[in-house]
């Protein structure tokens, strides 16, 4: 618990919270790397300078393993692991890069954006743009039956809105709200391509137990919660 | 720069600076924080809480009261606050042992 | 526009509102603030925020902000417009012939716990060094002032031993009279987040708060004692660790005066303190007494943190003697993990006492009494200074219902609604013949004022904050200041007006000159804090980057030791009677913060549009009280009308409210009770009566009349808050 907190910088998102602990040494695309043991493989990577991309990980909340994109290959293991969830041990070797890794962030990718406002893609500058630059997508195949973008925006807050369109369900807010504030005013409501973010028993944000502390606003990485003072002449969905 | 305070007054008239049932009510609390010490150090306590704390105004209000009859004041205070006269001429510092 | 505007600059100062200090990005787009992001590396809040300083900044920006220098004649008149130069002048020639008409000590100063160190440490220079007295006060006068003396009676500094996240190595943990939950969230949010991984929690509150019970997290004792027992139920705790032989023993010989501790566990080992004695005077289960004090004592980290729920009463500071004495006979100092932490409430309240905006004290708590001490501020400041103690905030307003105290400069500070018994400070503050604020906005005070000096709100500064945690944190300036100068120009301007020179290129050298004078902040630069970020005092030789927890090895008393002060439960003379048979007790809420002259002015007061009185049921029901109707609340001192709900959070005999909305006026209930020590007025415990039908004896203003008679009408025509949308006072 204690490295969790004090070890923080805003200069670099590692992932998953720095632990505390004995020294374990392993290697990520042939760099050799040392960190406490109980850190995820996210975090050795992010420390030997290999950005692996993310979108439901954060080091100031737990992992959890939603959004499928930090996918790496691990020597001896099977399958793709995703790096915020696996933990390090001694003499792993990790590769992050990979054709086969780049083809299914790529399918992810695509597979978000075709649930998000087509308008609001270019000039974005969210953690989800960052990693739609990152991994090298603009656009996606899909000609969707069914979406999101119709769900009303929830602006009942004065300070910030949620946009459902937006919203990729990775349930960055929902934890942050509990881990960090504590006040467990958000769920995911519903199941599979239903679930949804809900404030309360699913009331617009400002009726239900939420404290408007901003920790899911500073959290979201597509921007669906967001701050309205950055919208100078009022919300228009893309 | 000192004459900026040597050209001043020290003070106006002779009535009391605050109401003295405030005085009296602000005195006698003091005295029953100070009732469970033995009593030296209880009259001690008072003399240096009222000497470090109080402005000189209060003090000489609550003298002039305790001179006049001190009715009403609780009879710790009256020891502590007369010890204030026999170390009056001793000015300086009566706060707790300094670190 | 389809997606946010990107803010093309960023610049890290610290949150304007309470003691935790949250470290913020203040971003800007064009030039202008469009948002506060939480900074992750500061080491108060790792990253987290709360909806004051994430969100309420717009305040700054308000129509209501007053943009030029003001000056009248009298207080009836209205104000005009002046240059900075004639308004320094007005108030200078004021001040000084109100000195040579009534003596020296007929002028004081108030300084505010929302203005940077830097400020602070130049109104009470102005006071000191300019005004020629000691007449300088601050607001920690009436909220924590209990907690500098308590705690230095005892352990030697009035200050927290523990950072913030020592409270992770805690394994019990004890709230007394504070709510985290709501007064400080990020630090609530970090207690919360300990008692989830399974610390246990120990609650003394006469209210089922947020911090008793929230999701995941509860109480496992809550004392819900009786308003003003606090030192009744303290001494009845250490009771049982005395009689028990809880205390730790080793730590008690090695650290502490033995013979002291012997004293004191002979007083509060004797019968009157036992648990079967104090449970009926406080209203609680003996057994729940007994546990908490075992509890509190096995630790093997027990750590304390308190607020105004201790201190703002009239045994106020016997009640944190209390927490010191505890602490100590249990050996919970000197490490991680334990600790006495008062709660500051304001941003800068910490850094207004520690550089001696006191009467009786000069920065670094050293007595104006103190030879040695005066003499090192007379070489730097060049000129003599007062060697007797001042007055103190309450007494300001009784000397001036005497006649002894004519003039003040206040600074961020309303005291006329933020201080209790209000009927008394109107007649003070009327009686006054120059009254100087400095301020953003027109607020209560400011109708009894002669000059107004229009400040600058910390976007608009450079500066330090002191924090809860003792930490030193960095105020940068935003945006330029709306009215021209940062209010530490403004107290230099008033300075030089009045006679002495002084001149600082920038606050940094202010700062330097604190330094030089206090020992405590002697490491302390601008340039170490851009280095490091925030450091916390003390901030010397020995802890160059400052230091995290006191006490490790020696108590800064005398002889290195601790102390046990002796406390004897004295009642308060509060008292219910027939006619005021329930106890009000006062707090605040989350979205409003203080007397609410900035969040009133932001979109927060969708949340809490005004002030609520929580009471109980069954008292209600006895009344014929219904949920949301309004109610008169009186006292012996003065009666308002205030919205009613029925609250299970309140027991019977107890009613809560706040006091963050100018129009509810609670302080006109509050009484003229205050702590022995420090004149900490008692706003904790006041008796009271509710009705639906308004009370005879009062005035239209609310104040008692025959506590008042003959006394002026404040003058209520003018509103100072353009954007609250108007009570309507209902007769029923």
């Amino acid at each position: 618990m204690w490295s969790e907190l004090r070890d923080l910088t805003d200069a670099i998102d590692v992932g998953t919270p720095p632990r505390s602990g004995e020294s374990i040494s392993l290697s990520v695309d042939g760099q050799t790397v040392r960190v406490p043991r109980g850190s995820s493989v996210m975090l050795a990577a992010a420390k030997a300078g290999r950005n692996i991309p993310k979108l439901c990980a954060t080091d100031t909340l737990e992992p959890f393993g939603s959004c499928r994109l930090c996918l790496v290959e691990i020597e001896g293991a099977r399958g793709y692991p995703a790096s915020c969830t696996t933990l390090v041990a001694e003499g792993m070797s990790v590769r992050t890069e990979s054709e086969a890794l780049t083809r299914i962030r790529k399918g992810v990718l695509e597979l978000y954006l075709s649930d998000f406002p087509a308008g609001d893609v270019a000039d974005g500058w969210s953690e989800f743009h960052q990693a739609l630059q990152q991994v090298g997508i603009t656009s996606h195949p899909y000609a969707p039956l069914t979406s999101h973008q119709a769900v009303a925006v929830d602006e009942s807050n004065p300070y910030f809105l949620f946009d459902p369109a937006k919203c990729i369900v990775c349930s960055r807010c929902v934890r942050a709200c509990e881990e960090i504030q504590g006040t467990f005013a958000l769920t995911i409501d519903g199941r599979g391509f239903g679930s949804k973010v809900a404030a309360g028993q699913d009331q617009p944000f400002f009726e239900s137990d939420c404290v408007s502390c901003g920790a899911c606003v500073q959290t979201c990485p597509t921007q669906a919660l967001v701050e309205k003072s950055l919208f100078p002449e009022g919300y228009h969905r893309g | 720069m000192n004459m900026l305070r040597d050209a001043l007054p020290a003070g106006p008239g002779e009535d009391p600076v605050l109401a003295i049932d405030r005085l009296l009510s602000m005195a006698n609390q003091i005295g029953d924080f100070f009732a469970p010490y033995p009593s030296q150090r209880r009259a001690e306590g008072i003399r240096n809480h009222l000497r470090t704390y109080w402005d000189p105004r209060m003090r000489e209000a609550l003298l002039a009261y305790i001179d006049a009859g001190a009715g009403g004041l609780s009879p710790h205070v009256v020891e502590g606050a007369r010890l204030l006269r026999s170390s009056e001429p001793r000015k300086g510092y009566y706060g707790p042992p300094k670190a | 526009m389809a997606n946010p505007i990107k803010p093309d600059r960023s610049v890290v100062t610290t949150c304007a509102y309470c003691g935790v200090g949250c470290n913020f990005k203040a971003e800007t787009h064009q030039g202008r603030i469009v948002r506060m992001t939480p900074w992750k590396d500061g080491k108060a809040n790792h990253g987290h925020s709360c909806i004051k300083g994430r969100f309420a900044f717009d305040y700054y920006n308000h129509a209501d902000r007053i943009r030029k220098p003001m000056i009248r004649d009298s207080i009836s008149e209205v104000w005009h417009e002046v240059t900075w130069e004639q308004a320094f002048d007005f108030a200078a020639q004021r001040f000084r012939r109100i000195q040579s008409r009534y003596g020296r000590q007929a002028i004081g100063g108030v300084s505010s716990s929302r203005c940077t160190n830097e400020e602070i440490f130049l109104t009470q220079k102005l006071v000191r060094a300019v005004f020629g007295n000691n007449n300088i006060d601050n607001c920690a006068r009436i909220c924590h002032s209990p907690t500098q003396f308590g705690l230095s009676a005892t352990v030697g500094w009035g200050a927290a031993s523990q950072h913030f996240d020592s409270i992770l190595q805690a394994d019990v943990i004890m709230v007394v009279g504070a709510n985290p939950t709501e007064g400080h969230p990020v630090f609530g949010s970090l207690l919360k987040r300990r008692v989830r991984q399974g610390a246990k929690l120990i609650v003394l509150d006469p209210r089922q708060t947020e911090t008793v019970r929230s999701p995941h997290v509860r109480a496992d004792v809550h004392l819900a004692l009786r308003p003003g027992t606090n030192v009744a139920v303290l001494d009845s705790i250490a009771h049982v660790v005395v009689r028990e032989k809880l205390y730790n023993e080793a730590f008690v010989r090695e650290r502490c005066e033995w013979e002291e501790f012997e004293h004191w566990a002979e007083l509060v080992g004797s019968d009157r303190y036992a648990p079967e004695a104090i449970g009926p005077v406080a209203g609680l289960d003996p057994a729940d007494i007994r546990r908490a004090a075992r509890l509190y004592a096995s630790g093997p980290n027990s750590a304390i943190y308190y607020g105004l729920g201790v201190t703002e009463h009239s045994q106020g500071s016997t009640g944190v003697m209390c927490l010191g004495n505890l602490s100590l006979a249990c050996g919970m100092l000197g490490r991680e993990g334990v600790g006495v932490n008062p709660l500051r409430g304001q941003g800068n309240v910490q850094g207004g006492s520690c550089l001696g905006s006191w009467p009786h004290v000069f920065s670094g708590y050293r007595f104006v009494t103190d030879d040695e001490v005066r003499g090192s501020f007379e070489a730097e400041w060049g000129v003599a200074l007062d060697a007797e103690p001042g007055l103190r905030l309450p007494n300001m307003f009784d000397a001036a219902l005497t006649g002894h105290f004519r003039g003040m400069f206040i600074m961020g500070e309303d005291p006329v609604q933020s201080d209790p018994n209000q009927g008394h400070t109107i007649a003070a503050m009327s009686e006054m013949e120059c009254v100087v604020v400095q301020d953003l906005f027109l607020n209560e005070t400011a109708r009894y004022a002669h000059v107004f000096l229009p400040g600058s709100s910390s976007l608009e500064k450079d500066g330090t904050f002191t924090g809860a945690e003792r930490r030193v944190n960095r105020v940068r300036k935003v945006v330029e200041p709306l009215a021209g100068l940062q209010d530490w120009e403004i107290v230099v301007g008033l300075m030089n007006a009045m006679g002495y020179k002084c001149h600082y290129d920038h606050a940094g050298q202010i700062l330097d000159e604190i330094a030089r004078l206090s020992p405590a902040y002697r490491g302390l630069s601008f340039e170490l804090l851009d280095r490091v970020g925030s450091a916390q005092w003390p901030c010397d030789e020995h802890a160059p980057e400052g230091t995290e927890v006191l006490h490790r090895e020696r108590f800064p008393r005398a002889n290195g030791r601790g102390t046990f002060m002796l406390t004897e439960y004295v009642p308060t003379r509060e008292r219910v009677t027939d006619q005021h048979p329930l106890l009000l007790t006062t707090g605040r809420i989350l979205s409003q913060y203080n007397v609410g002259t900035q969040t009133r002015r932001t979109a927060n007061s969708r949340w809490h549009s005004e002030d609520i009185l929580e009471i109980s049921a069954e008292d209600a029901a006895a009344r014929g009280i219904k949920d949301g109707d309004m109610a008169w609340l009186s006292s012996r001192f003065g009666a308002t009308q205030l919205r009613a709900r029925i609250s299970q959070r309140v027991n019977p005999g107890t009613v809560y409210t706040t006091f963050h909305h100018a129009e509810t006026r609670v302080n006109v209930v509050t009484s003229d009770l205050s702590d022995w020590a420090t004149n900490c007025p008692e706003y904790k415990v006041t008796a009271v009566e509710v009705a639906l039908v308004k009370p005879a004896g009062f005035d239209e203003y609310g104040r008692s009349l025959d506590r008042h008679a003959g006394l002026a009408a404040p003058d209520l025509s003018t509103a100072t808050t353009a954007s609250h949308p108007g009570r309507q006072e209902v007769h029923a």
